[in-house]
């Protein structure tokens, strides 16, 4: 028998009045492993995170961690500890206290918590740095003590909501990595909440997306962005193009009318009809840019266009191409090598791409 | 140009510091006039020693007389211990309700609340005092309930003793605990309490080492104005003590307006400023707050 997961959670549910806030979610987390859930803002990320800290009871379904169910269990008996939203460190504390408020709470001998803080505060890098007060600290630093606080006290389960979010743009890069390197080293299982999509696919073994109650998909980051199975995390997770459109012929290929006026083909997709309304979607750098005015006939998508507008971002750049039959833009990533580099707005291109960058969903009916 | 600037700059200059001057006017004066001028005279009064009819050297016998005379100090010792357990009690009793208050209850709910806390205060001391009288005297309300009851069988006076005075002050002083107290307990932040609870606190830990900590200054700053209006109140002591009420501004009274001698009288009251000073000092010396903290 395998061991019994860090974290079990079975159709977990939760309203507030009428509105349920979580609905039926499922999932487990493995030992050591790093699992994000990621979601817009509202999705119930915190409202779910909340119940598996204790902090307020499920309608229905059960929590478990390490194989124990604890529903009902107050907070401080929860095995589980969180950095919170806004970190919530103590401020009428200094850095070693708020590590050992949780070693005092178990009533450890007072040189065994002076120990095991400066251990602790040698990990995050912090050494030296317990008689500082709270407010002499940076950001990233706060950051790291509001993490050292509850490793300190090894729990089976480390809970983080948004850790990251009142940080700036730089700072973030940088404790993502941070984060990712501190998880694997000290091994601790790591759920980590955020709804920003890049800090869940650098970081997370396993990625959990959330809409508006439910998880639409968990998988690795790759599955996500690769192969998503709805239409929400195919436009949440990563940039795409993305279009309405009808289902014009099944088979081999799928053919989809898309809104703009052009036509665009796609994998066979099961379960899809003739006429049926859908969503297409097609990443950026899926598509291949070259100079040109005529289409590319080997390519089952092709098109020509003329340049928009360059969106320079370095690594990132964009051009946005308006292709010549039908309406609307086409976003395309520049290549990164630089090749077109010297592409101006109103130059002739022709776009291409295969069938498999073309995903399909059938659009939500009440639409 | 350069130069011809320059004179009405200065002049700017002037005029500004008249402002501050003008600005500041109406309170130096309220502090001048109602505050250290009365001081200073009663000093100068307290530290006169009556002679004869029109006759008075400078001396330190208006206060040697207040140690001699051992009804003065024990009664000056007795009002200060009685107005620090009146202010404990004030502070037990309202600490509950000002975190009822703050962190409980949301919306009007918490408005509606906070204004009941607010209520008893329309009436003046005067009409809540005698309120307290028409409860605790021989056949008030409780003596008559108890009677009632059959858990006595005689009336009982309960007014006349420390307790009364006691329940009084504490009454009395509620609102000027709580009102500090909600303030600071207010801004303390739900996930702090929230974090204690998450990293293995129980109540009463959470209670010690994070939200009394915050709570402090509101505790020091409620304490510190309940405790000088307690040592300084004349009406409860008088009505519900009674007679043998024993408490010292009332021997401040006595010594100004029935005795007449004013000199004593000012001696009397610079000793209530001093152990009051001292009191709260040593207060602020206990809790390592200073006098700044509490008022921010
Ligand atoms: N105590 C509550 N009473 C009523 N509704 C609530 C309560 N707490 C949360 N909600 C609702 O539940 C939904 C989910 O809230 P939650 O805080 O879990 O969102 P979130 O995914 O954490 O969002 P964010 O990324 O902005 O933090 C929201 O629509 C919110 O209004
Ligand atoms: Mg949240």
């Amino acid at each position: 028998m395998s061991p019994a997961p860090d974290l079990d959670i079975r159709g977990l549910v939760k309203r507030f009045g009428r509105f349920t806030a979580v609905e039926d979610v499922t999932f487990t987390v493995p030992e050591g492993s790093f699992f994000s859930i990621l979601g817009p803002s509202g999705c119930g990320k915190t409202t779910l995170m909340r119940m598996i800290a204790g902090f307020s009871r499920p309608d229905s379904g059960d929590i478990l961690i390490k194989g124990n169910s604890t529903i009902g269990l107050p907070p401080n008996r929860v095995a589980a500890n969180m950095v919170f939203q806004h970190l919530a460190l103590f401020p009428t504390m200094s850095v070693a206290e708020n590590i050992g408020y949780g070693l005092r709470r178990r009533g450890h001998s007072k040189s065994e918590i002076a120990e095991r803080v400066e251990r602790m505060l040698e990990r995050v890098d912090l050494a030296g740095s317990g008689p500082k007060q709270i407010n002499q600290l940076s950001g990233g630093q706060k950051q790291r003590v509001a993490i050292a606080r509850c490793l300190v006290l090894e729990p089976a389960l480390l809970l983080l909501d948004e850790p990251l979010g009142a940080l700036d743009l730089k700072l973030r890069e940088q404790m993502k990595v941070e984060l990712k390197q501190l998880q694997a080293k000290l091994g601790t299982t790591f759920v980590y909440i955020t709804h920003d999509q890049s800090e869940a696919l650098v970081m997370s073994d396993q990625v959990a997306v959330m809409n508006a109650g439910r998880f639409e998909q968990i998988g690795t980051p790759q599955d996500l962005y690769y192969r998503p199975l709805t239409a929400f995390v195919a436009g949440f997770v990563g940039n795409s193009n993305r279009w309405r459109g009808t289902v014009s012929a099944v088979g081999a290929q799928t053919r989809y009318a898309a809104e703009g006026g052009f036509e665009l083909i796609g994998q066979a997709v099961s379960g899809l009809s003739v006429g049926q309304p859908v969503d297409l979607f097609l990443r950026p750098e899926a598509i291949t840019l070259s100079r040109g005015t005529d289409p590319e006939a080997a390519a089952a998508n092709a098109l020509v266009g003329n340049v928009q507008s360059l969106l320079f971002d370095g690594g990132n750049s964009m051009a946005i191409v308006a292709p010549d039959r039908g309406g609307g833009s086409i976003t395309v990533a520049l290549p990164q090598t630089g090749d077109l580099a010297d592409l101006t707005p109103g130059e002739p291109v022709r776009l291409s791409w295969s069938a498999e960058q073309v995903t399909g969903f059938a659009a939500a009916s009440a639409a | 140009m350069s130069v011809a600037a320059l004179p009405s700059e200065g002049a700017g200059r002037a005029g500004l510091r008249l402002s501050l001057i003008l600005l500041l006017a109406p309170a130096l004066l309220w502090l001048g006039l109602l505050i250290i001028l009365p001081h200073i005279q009663l000093l100068a009064l307290s530290l006169k020693v009556k002679l004869g009819p029109r006759l008075y050297e400078t001396g330190l016998t208006n206060y040697t007389e207040f140690f001699a005379e051992s009804i003065y100090w024990s009664t000056l010792i007795r009002t200060a211990f009685i107005s620090i357990a009146a202010t404990a009690l004030t502070l037990l009793i309202a600490f509950p309700v000002a975190y009822y208050i703050a962190k409980m209850i949301r919306g009007r709910r918490k408005n509606l609340l906070f204004v009941l806390a607010l209520l008893p205060f329309w009436v003046s001391e005067l009409i809540r005092t005698l309120g307290w009288i028409i409860i605790l005297r021989e056949t008030g309300l409780i003596s008559l309930g108890l009677q009632w009851l059959g858990l006595i069988d005689q009336p009982v006076e309960l007014l006349g003793n420390d307790a009364a005075i006691l329940v009084g002050l504490v009454y009395t002083s509620m609102l000027f605990m709580v009102v500090p107290l909600v303030t600071v307990l207010d801004s303390l932040d739900d996930t702090l309490v929230e974090a204690g609870y998450d990293l293995g606190g129980n109540g009463f830990a959470v209670l010690r080492e994070i939200i009394i900590p915050h709570a402090m200054p509101g505790i020091v700053a409620g304490c510190i104005i309940v405790f000088m209006l307690t040592l300084g109140n004349i009406l409860t002591p008088a009505l519900l003590g009674g007679k043998n009420s024993l408490w010292f501004t009332d021997q401040i009274f006595q010594k100004f307006i029935v005795r007449f001698n004013w000199e004593q009288g000012a001696a009397f009251g610079f000793l209530l400023l001093i152990v009051s000073s001292l009191v709260v000092w040593i207060g602020l010396k206990i809790t390592r707050q200073s006098l700044a903290s509490t008022m921010t």
